[in-house]
């Protein structure tokens, strides 16, 4: 099931999260956006190791995932995407 | 410190992004001073930031009609259009004056530039963090930086004129229902020189006002030059292989 969830944030940027799930699992995340990150092939490899990761995990892993050394975000912080991450999963278990 | 001056008027989208790629990689294998360009667009083009996705920002079918270029930058930020406009880009080695650590600091450093090309026009202009210049509260001048290959590269635009109903006919917007009221905001929240000179100023004239900000803000010798084969060459394949390629456009 594709999840997708707008967020700005307060004096940053947006954040346009879009997350596959099925039973639990993340199949894809994808954090897109007006932000800067550098590098920026840092900030994908963040997302790319959420791929597979149970679900209600994101807000733990993701923090740890963006907050990698040599990474830096601008418009948004790791804590930020992290929220907005666990709000796109939240929202589907709100019937 | 000495800049190298280029001027290379307008290109379509795929080359001028691929044009500030060739540089970049110049200046990091040393073929090439620390340099600063001004260019233009055309056709018009809307170019997204290196995070967005382009069917999500941008009107591809609206664009396509309308003959405006649609390209993936490999600078992060928003979507632009860029129509009435110049673009200045400027490539420097990590850790030289302009291209501190601090990546805020920096675009406060080379926005420094455009501010005092704006005084040279009698516009009283300010830094707008995160990536913005204004003026009279409204901004003229969005700006995007990236590092890579141990180089520094910002580039940014100066609003000329703007049109912002044409702008959203090729921009998607966040929710349609709020279309309306996005595009009466970014009418107050955005102007153009035109607007603030009462006006019309065209790309020379605003080049040589940039040229001089520039030089004096920075205490840069700009010398004026050309761009050389290797980079012409380089920026033509990019263009062809990278920025020209639904691969890349489409690929986030």
């Amino acid at each position: 099931m594709i999840l997708r969830h707008i967020e700005k944030i307060p004096a940053g940027k947006l954040l346009r999260i879009e997350l596959d799930v099925e039973d639990g699992i993340l199949l894809h995340t994808l954090v897109r956006g007006d932000f800067f990150a550098h590098p920026e092939e840092d900030f994908e490899a963040a997302e790319a190791e959420l791929s597979g990761i149970p679900s209600n995990r994101i807000v733990e892993l993701a923090t740890r995932a963006f907050s990698r050394p040599g990474l830096s975000i601008i418009g948004a912080t790791a804590a930020d995407i992290a929220t907005a991450l666990g709000r796109a999963i939240d929202e589907i278990q709100v019937p | 410190m000495k800049f190298r001056y280029l001027d290379t008027g307008a290109m379509p989208a795929a080359l001028n992004m691929g044009i500030d790629e060739a540089l970049l990689r110049a200046v990091s294998g040393r073929r090439s001073p620390p340099t600063l360009r001004l260019y233009r667009w055309e056709p018009s083009a809307v170019t997204i930031g290196y995070f967005q996705g382009m069917t999500e920002e941008v009107n591809l079918e609206a664009c396509r009609r309308s003959g405006v270029d649609a390209v993936r930058r490999i600078t992060g930020g928003g979507a632009v259009f860029h129509d009435a406009e110049i673009t200045y880009s400027v490539v420097v080695p990590e850790g030289s004056p302009l291209a501190p650590h601090d990546i805020l600091e920096s675009y406060r450093l080379v926005c420094s530039g455009v501010i005092a090309g704006m005084t040279v026009l009698g516009i009283d202009a300010a830094f707008a963090p995160i990536n913005d210049i204004v003026a009279q509260g409204r901004k003229i001048s969005g700006n995007a930086q990236t590092r890579k290959l141990g180089c520094m590269l910002q580039h940014g635009t100066i609003l000329l004129d703007v049109d912002v109903d044409r702008m959203f006919s090729l921009l998607l917007v966040p929710q349609e229902k709020l279309r309306g009221k996005l595009i009466d905001d970014v009418k107050e929240r955005v102007t153009g020189l035109k607007s603030l000179l009462g006006l019309e100023i065209g790309y020379a004239e605003t080049a040589a006002a940039l040229k001089a900000g520039f030089s004096s803000a920075w205490s840069a010798e700009l010398e004026p030059g050309e761009l050389s084969m290797d980079e012409l060459r380089t920026g033509n394949e990019i263009a062809a292989e990278k920025f020209g390629t639904d691969i890349w456009n489409l690929r986030r």
